[in-house]
């Protein structure tokens, strides 16, 4: 047997459980959503509307174009954050010091928690009349931080759980990144007397594009498509303020048990969080040939 | 004395002959069937858990059929029950059906007809069930033709609980009868509520004690807030049925209601209790507002009567034991006279009922089930458990009477005034509506809206969904 037929027998497994459980219901949710299907509704039947009527509803639904851009400036929101917290960490973590191994550890402790355990510890941490964070807040600071109280605070609370929860992955990945880094350039930066900061900006970060193109593209595609947290810590809300598209999408479809339009909506989010991961990562790969040509 | 002495031997032998031949009834009929394991899926409640921690061991002794009873929060309920039964994987022999949720499921053809089913198999009728001592709470859960699709298994109504010792406190009275110019009492206007929820917050603070002056089911991202809104709040006010008119408008320019005068004038009253409720109020689901009451932080409020029992009896889980009041809740004026007349309602009756959906496995064993909770014989220490009353012959049971005492009249409170309240309308878009109104809930909770504004849009909002579904013309 040759190698080719080798490597597509090892890897038929993997390809037959992704048609049946990625592949396969995809399809049946792009073919959903170009029907009217509203169980909850007088006529209960899937009732094809044409190709495009669900899709051009959605672009004038207010609602969902209100979710989607909530979703967008908490993921840039997010993503500037941990980069920076998880670039400072990394920077840290390359010198030494009393204790590093032990912080290490600790400090990657939160990726190994499940996204809805994440969302139940800090709703623990914040609930009114037991959490300590609320208390703490008002003991030391004066200030009365009650979460579910306003639009804002909801929302910081959110940002705030994700950076907790994903900084130690973007730590870890970077930390790699500057681990395998080659030393000459350094040493010649040195000789030629390039300052600390022109090394970082002009070495450093070059260097590390590949390694910085794979972070923002998972780290943006994970917070555009976030749920579990936010489900068990303020459910979306309140009001719509933390109403993400994920949520959105399945109040739609299992609250409203709108099939056909929820449907769609899954669609266009998926499309529209292809596009924005597409251009950012043309983006960085622009940038990064540009560098490479100085 | 000798009389009574021979009566009393001849009922207490009647009754363990009868209850003897009971049990002899339900071995045989579940003979056929020991071994089956029965699955259900409920709300996790006082009278959910006595259902299954209690009676599912008893009928499993009697008749070796399992029953597993699920119980879980309420938004996970509906939504395994749900899946389950639109999947019909048949997971589920039974699944609990909350009094606003069946008009949903008999729409979409959910449930088994138990009526008929008995009647197809005559020898799994259970002789000792006697269906007409269901209070009309079993209504709910018939069709037009009068066959019952859900057996009842929780029924209470939503009352005013307050603190008696606080209320009783001779500082507290004195203090506001000077602040305000009449006499401290539980309240019976919406005005007085207010002054009894501003008092005793501030007789809590100057005391120490961590305690405000009147619970809010607030929660800013759960439903129950929409509920206690629309169900509780809303109806006292005089809007009935979410508002919305015979021709499903909501908004008051298509003739509902639901952004009409007495609608935001409950907002706005609601709304404004925050600042005297305990700051958990905005997280507060209906659970949390009873943990609240029982752990002694509001003096007043609105509690679901299912919590009513445990919170005035149960030492371990409260500590207002002995000092629980329980009254009708306040009225606006004219609403009192409109639900007498039966043109309105004052608040919320709920329940609900285990009803078979059409994918369970094993219908029969689950009918056996749901015939073993419907006995009238098993009702009395239910009721004691989980405050609910489903059978007439209930209230008259000397431990009942006994629980009565205890929670200040509660049962005797749910028999002469329960045809004052309501269920949930009758709408096979319940869970749509509510999920539109959420949002405009949470926001004014929030402060994020104006009462008048979150209405507007509700309305708007829950229009759009009746026209989508539907039901406009």
């Amino acid at each position: 047997m040759n190698s080719s037929k080798t490597a597509w027998l090892l890897l038929s497994p993997t390809i037959v459980i992704l048609i049946i459980v990625g592949l396969l219901p995809f399809l049946y949710v792009l073919y959903v959503g170009f029907f009217n299907w509203m169980p909850l509704g007088k006529n209960k039947e899937m009732e094809f509307i044409n190709f495009g009527y669900n899709y051009r509803e959605l672009v004038f639904d207010k609602f969902f174009i209100d979710s989607v851009w909530r979703s967008i400036r908490f993921a840039i929101v997010t993503l500037a954050l941990e980069l920076t917290l998880g670039f400072l960490l990394a920077l840290s973590l390359l010198s030494s010091f009393p204790l590093k191994a032990f912080f290490r550890s600790v400090h990657t402790l939160p990726l190994v928690i499940a996204p809805i355990v994440v969302g139940a510890i800090f709703k623990l941490f914040l609930v009114q009349g037991l959490g300590p964070i609320p208390f703490l807040a008002k003991e030391l600071f004066g200030f009365k931080l009650n979460y579910m109280s306003s639009e804002a605070q909801a929302f910081w609370t959110i940002v705030v759980m994700d950076v907790w929860h994903w900084t130690p992955f973007v730590t870890l990945t970077l930390l790699a990144g500057l681990s395998a880094l080659p030393q000459d350039p350094y040493e010649s930066a040195k000789i030629d007397g390039a300052n600390n900061f022109q090394i970082f900006i002009y070495i450093t970060i070059p260097m590390l594009v590949p390694v910085l193109i794979v972070v923002i593209f998972i780290r943006m595609m994970d917070s555009l498509k976030i749920v579990d947290e936010v489900w068990m810590l303020t459910a979306g809300g309140p009001g719509y303020s933390t109403r993400f598209t994920g949520i959105h999408i399945w109040k739609e479809v299992f609250e409203k048990r709108t099939y056909g339009y929820g449907s769609a909506m899954s669609v266009l989010y998926l499309y529209i969080t292809i596009v924005i991961c597409w251009i950012l990562y043309s983006v960085m790969v622009s940038r990064g040939k540009a560098n490479e040509d100085e | 004395m000798k009389k009574l002495l021979i009566a009393l031997l001849v009922s207490t032998f009647s009754f363990s002959v009868m209850a003897d031949g009971h049990a002899e009834w339900w071995k045989k009929a579940g003979a056929p069937y020991a071994g089956t394991v029965i699955q259900g899926v409920a709300e996790n409640t006082p009278p959910g858990q006595f259902a299954g921690e209690v009676l599912a061991k008893d009928f499993e002794k009697l008749t070796g059929i399992k029953v597993q009873l699920e119980n879980t929060s309420w938004d996970q309920m509906y939504d395994k029950a749900i899946k389950d039964m639109e999947a019909n994987s048949g997971i589920y022999d039974f699944v609990y059906i909350e009094q606003d949720i069946v008009y949903s499921y008999l729409d979409r053809d959910f449930l088994v007809n138990i009526t008929q089913s008995l009647k197809d198999q005559p020898e799994l009728v259970a002789p000792m069930v006697n269906m007409d001592d269901f209070t009309t709470f079993i209504d709910y859960f018939k069709d037009e033709s009068g066959d019952v699709f859900g057996m009842p298994m929780e029924a209470f109504v939503k009352v005013y609980l307050y603190r008696k010792d606080l209320f009783g406190a001779a500082d507290a009275k004195s203090g506001f009868q000077k602040k305000y110019g009449y006499p401290l009492a539980p309240a019976t206007s919406f005005a007085q509520w207010r002054d009894n929820a501003e008092f005793f917050t501030g007789y809590c603070a100057e005391k120490g004690m961590e305690c405000w002056g009147t619970t809010v089911q607030g929660h800013t991202g759960h439903p129950a807030s929409t509920y206690e809104f629309l169900e509780s709040i809303g109806p006292s006010f005089g809007l009935y049925n979410w508002g919305v008119s015979d021709d499903f408008h909501s908004c008051v320019e298509g003739g509902g209601s639901l952004n009409g005068a007495r609608a935001k004038a409950a907002l706005t009253f609601w709304t404004s209790m925050l600042e005297f409720a305990p700051p958990e109020a905005l997280q507060s689901t209906w659970s949390e507002v009873a943990s609240t009451f029982a752990a002694g932080r509001a003096a007043q409020g609105w509690v679901y009567g299912e919590n009513a029992a445990w919170i005035a009896s149960n030492e371990e889980k409260s500590v207002v034991v002995g000092n629980v009041g329980v009254m009708q809740p306040p009225t606006a004026p004219g609403v009192m006279t409109q639900a007498a007349a039966g043109e309105g309602y004052i608040g919320y009756f709920d329940g609900g009922a285990y009803g078979i959906p059409h994918s369970s496995k094993n219908k029969e064993a689950t009918l056996l089930w749901l015939q073993y909770i419907a006995q009238s014989e098993v009702q009395a220490d239910w009721a004691v458990a989980g405050a609910r009353i489903t059978h007439y012959s209930t209230y008259d049971d000397p431990k009942v009477a006994a629980m009565d005492q205890i929670a200040d009249g509660y049962f005797t409170l749910m028999q002469n005034t329960g045809y004052l309240y309501a269920g949930a309308p009758m709408y096979p878009f319940h869970a749509a509506g509510r999920a539109a109104i959420d949002p405009f809930t949470y926001a004014a909770l929030a402060g994020e809206m104006s009462p008048s504004d979150a209405l507007d849009g509700a309305c708007e909002a829950l229009d759009k969904v009746m026209k989508d579904l539907g039901y406009q013309n």
